[in-house]
């Protein structure tokens, strides 16, 4: 639960504050994004099926942006960037999707 | 795989060359859940200190504010750049309507000259008037219809879109040859594209465009000229712009089409600019009629790459 918190206390920050992202960052920020969407419906869902964890929770969502933003990067500097990318979407998208579904399951049982 | 011979091997699933779309689609879920409730049940799990539970808030908060910055940041440049497309084409319909009511303005003083004009000569001005009829049917500034001659030249098709040979284009310097030959020919209006020629019209290149009067034409490049058609067929035939023509076909592959016309109809450039005035007086008088009846031949110069050549002030 700490981390769910410390989450939204993260999101209100940054709402507040408007940070600014490096503009060498701008091109990693759309995959990164969908990484965390990815590890935010396994997170709801490993807490619908009871087993949450803050720390598996945090790290895969570390991990998942970072590797994200590193396949773009690695894309990019082979000249296959936005091949990469729509790897990489296709293959969070899937999750997501099944994650979502396990979820709606859960909540509506339907 | 013969099942005959009782191969040992077991059978394979049907699905084996897509073991990573199936592992993706049947275990959404990071496997790490399970694992670290299987350790938390078996009691193995790492011991939850002070200082690791600090470290996990400062992350969370972190990945948040990493997160929001982020999703702030997509959504941002969108509206600006939406933002400065809309500054733009309110701009551009703001300036074009600008220049409608100039080009409004403009014609209705033309008008208001055209009637000024026509009340000043009266009755007598007869002469004048043909004069001035004359002039501005060699000027370029009304629009003239008649028979004709029209030259289509094409650029050669090349084997290679890549790379473009200049060579294989029509390019200034042809329109050049034709448009002086047809001159020479004794066309009496000629236009390439629509763009009607005046004594004032340069045909230079810029870059891989040719441009007449300073608007950019392109392939393929039509050449009317108002005037005796038969005659200038063959005068252009006897001059050197006609070998040139013979050359750009049979050397390049450039595509020459002429063809004679029982009615062109070629644009007027609708405008005069004054370059030199002043009151003529006695001794200066006879000029501008010379000028005028003969003149023909120096108002026939088409300017080359340099620019513009000037007329005599009349």
């Amino acid at each position: 639960m700490i981390a769910v918190i410390g989450l939204v206390i993260g999101v209100v920050g940054g709402l507040l504050l408007q940070p600014t992202v490096p503009v060498e960052l701008q091109p990693y920020l759309p995959i990164a994004v969908v990484a965390a969407l990815d590890a935010l419906f396994g997170g709801l869902r490993a807490m619908l099926d009871g087993i949450f964890d803050d720390r598996v929770f945090l790290i895969s969502f570390l991990s998942n942006v970072v590797v994200a933003a590193l396949i773009v990067f690695l894309g990019d500097q082979l000249g296959v960037g936005t091949q990469l990318s729509t790897a990489v979407v296709v293959v969070l998208g899937i999750r997501i999707f099944s994650n979502a579904a396990a979820i709606r399951r859960h909540l509506f049982k339907a | 795989m013969n099942p005959r011979h009782g191969s040992s091997e077991p059978p394979r699933s049907l699905d084996e060359s897509m073991t990573l779309l199936t592992e993706v689609y049947r275990r959404p879920l990071d496997p790490g859940y399970a694992e670290a409730t299987a350790r938390r049940a078996a009691g193995t799990g790492p011991r939850r200190t002070w200082r690791s539970t600090a470290g996990l808030v400062a992350l969370a908060m972190g990945l948040g504010l990493g997160a929001t910055a982020a999703t702030l940041a997509l959504r941002q440049p969108a509206g600006a750049v939406l933002a400065a497309r809309e500054l733009l084409e309110a701009q551009i319909e703001q300036r074009s309507s600008e220049a409608d009511d100039v080009q409004a303005e403009i014609t209705a003083m033309t008008d208001e000259i055209a009637m000024l004009q026509e009340e000043l000569l009266g009755d007598e001005g007869q002469s004048v008037r043909d004069e001035i009829d004359a002039d501005s049917v060699q000027s370029g500034v009304t629009a003239v219809t008649g028979p004709g001659l029209r030259l289509e030249l094409t650029d050669a098709p090349s084997d290679n879109p890549d790379e473009e040979d200049p060579e294989l284009r029509v390019q200034d310097v042809d329109l050049q040859v034709v448009v002086n030959g047809l001159w020479a020919a004794g066309a009496e209006a000629i236009a390439v594209n629509g763009q009607r020629l005046t004594a004032m019209t340069a045909i230079r290149s810029a870059g891989d465009a040719v441009l007449v009067d300073l608007v950019a034409l392109s392939s393929p490049y039509t050449v009317e000229a108002v005037g005796d058609a038969a005659g200038m067929q063959t005068e252009l035939a006897r001059a050197s712009a006609g070998q040139h023509l013979a050359t750009l076909r049979t050397t390049y592959g450039i595509g020459v089409q002429m063809t004679s016309q029982s009615r062109l109809e070629l644009p007027g450039t609708g405008l005069v600019t004054l370059h030199e005035a002043g009151v003529p007086d006695a001794s200066a008088a006879p000029e501008p009629e010379a000028g005028a009846g003969g003149g023909a031949p120096e108002q026939r110069l088409v300017a080359g790459s340099a620019g513009q050549t000037r007329r005599d002030g009349t």
